[in-house]
């Protein structure tokens, strides 16, 4: 859908993945701004769908926490969200009103735990049954998925490495049996039904499927090597010493200052300070550069960190094709007529 | 009690419509877009699209009050175009850069997961 004959002015940005795990991500942004950064960045955080308890119907309810109390907690509890870019909103969802038999918008919860021993009984998120086996509690789903986690890493090393696992594993099947939702005494109960919906941040942060998200400008850090040659090794060492963060080092075979870690550089301008101080002004020269960006990505664990920024880039696709022209604006443009092209200088 | 419901920021209301189009009657090319529930998110990246056309000759977008969740973007271009054609590039533009982020990021996680 060509208008007129403007021109395109697209850019093809590039991207490189530094580190990808399942719950975190670290990439390379690079050829394009600073909005087209912030704006996923934005929708990573607020805008990307995820499925979280929002209705709770509480039965029995004799705990120490009231009502509404464990509701929120409910809602905080993390769910698998790989269904919720194809869900319904439940306000969207026709075929239903929303209370949790209708597959398209809404998933059903239950829960039901009563004490009966002396010790105290964590109530967890393991405890909560769900209606449909892809939307689980995270935590009980990456504990169930942890044995094929195992055996991948089989071929790595065996030894230190893998007792040390093993421990972990260990640790979590005894002490971590899912997020607590409340504990419980002899002859306490609980007993509810929840309904989990698809929802987006924006609406309430317990639907946001970022635990952080951020971007740096990449600097590029040029040192005035004439000039460095200038120091006695002792001014290097205390220059060095004056950046809070381990961006220089000193060469210990040529006892040259280089740059270990740019990215460790925190735009804090202290080195640029102390060299002006040693009365050596332009022996550094630090630019952000400012069309390549380094993205943290951190997941709830509700998406994959991967999977986030492709939903992000898809959220951000729908959005701009909503705000696109209708037909009518354009005609109702044209009825101007005569005037229209008198304006435009016809 | 009487706050207003959340959904309120992200969902147009029935009978307004998303994108509102408002040409300027005193100058030859300018126009405002008013875009219902949205924010920085597209206003921003809009804007700086509008600002790489060449015939874009004023560009800006504002959000009038936190609590109007409305967006208002206002274009000025030269005479060889108009705002509403440059509004619609902007937005194909930015369409396929998305498209095309979306490949090259695919294609990276693919690489990625295959060499470790």
């Amino acid at each position: 859908m060509e208008v007129g004959g403007g021109a395109s002015n697209q850019r093809f940005p590039k991207i490189k993945i530094r580190e990808m795990k399942d719950e975190y991500l670290k990439f390379e942004l690079r050829e394009t701004d600073a909005s087209m950064a912030n704006a996923l960045r934005r929708v990573m955080i607020a805008e990307v769908p995820t499925i979280a308890i929002d209705l709770v119907e509480i039965e029995v309810n004799s705990s120490v926490l009231n009502d509404e109390f464990i509701s929120h907690r409910l809602g905080l509890i993390p769910l698998t969200s790989d269904r919720a870019m194809g869900m319904r909103f439940s306000r969207d969802c026709d075929a239903c009103d929303g209370d949790g038999q209708c597959e398209h918008c809404s998933v059903e919860f239950h829960l039901d735990v009563r004490c009966d021993q002396d010790q105290t009984l964590d109530v967890t998120s393991a405890d909560l049954i769900s209606t449909d086996p892809s939307v689980i509690p995270v935590d009980v789903a990456a504990k169930s998925s942890s044995s094929a986690y195992d055996a991948s890493e089989n071929k790595a090393c065996l030894g230190l490495r893998q007792i040390l696992m093993l421990l972990c594993l260990l640790e979590r099947k005894i002490y971590r049996r899912g997020i607590i939702i409340v504990k419980l005494r002899r002859g306490q109960e609980l007993r509810l039904r929840a309904i989990a919906r698809k929802g987006i941040g924006k609406d309430h942060a317990k639907w946001s499927p970022a635990a952080t998200v951020t971007f740096m400008y990449e600097p590029e850090i040029r040192i005035n090597e004439e000039m460095m040659e200038s120091l006695s090794i002792d001014d290097k060492r205390s220059w060095i010493e004056s950046s809070p963060t381990k961006v220089f080092d000193i060469d210990p075979n040529t006892q040259q200052v280089v740059v270990v870690d740019p990215e460790a550089y925190t735009y804090d301008e202290e080195v640029i300070k102390k060299a002006e101080a040693m009365g050596k002004p332009g022996l550094i020269e630090i630019e952000a550069k400012e069309d390549s960006f380094i993205f943290t990505v951190e997941s709830t664990g509700a998406v994959k960190a991967s999977k986030l920024v492709v939903n992000a880039i898809e959220v951000l696709k729908q959005k701009l094709d909503a705000v696109r022209l209708s037909d009518d604006t354009v005609e109702a443009d044209d009825q101007f007529g005569e005037l229209g092209v008198h304006m435009r200088g016809g | 009690m009487n706050a207003p419901d959340r959904y309120e920021r992200f969902v147009v209301p029935e009978g307004t419509k998303k994108v509102s189009y408002e040409r300027d009657t005193k100058i030859i090319n300018a126009a405002s877009f008013t875009i219902e529930r949205e924010d920085h998110t597209v206003g921003n990246i809009l804007r700086m699209q509008l600002h790489r056309d060449p015939n874009v000759l004023f560009a800006g977008y504002k959000l009038p009050h936190p609590l109007q969740y409305k967006i208002i973007v206002r274009i000025h271009t030269a005479s060889q175009s108009s705002p509403m054609q440059a509004y619609n590039q902007a937005i194909n533009d930015l369409d396929n850069e998305l498209n095309h982020l979306k490949t090259v990021f695919e294609e990276e996680v693919l690489k990625h997961s295959r060499d470790y």
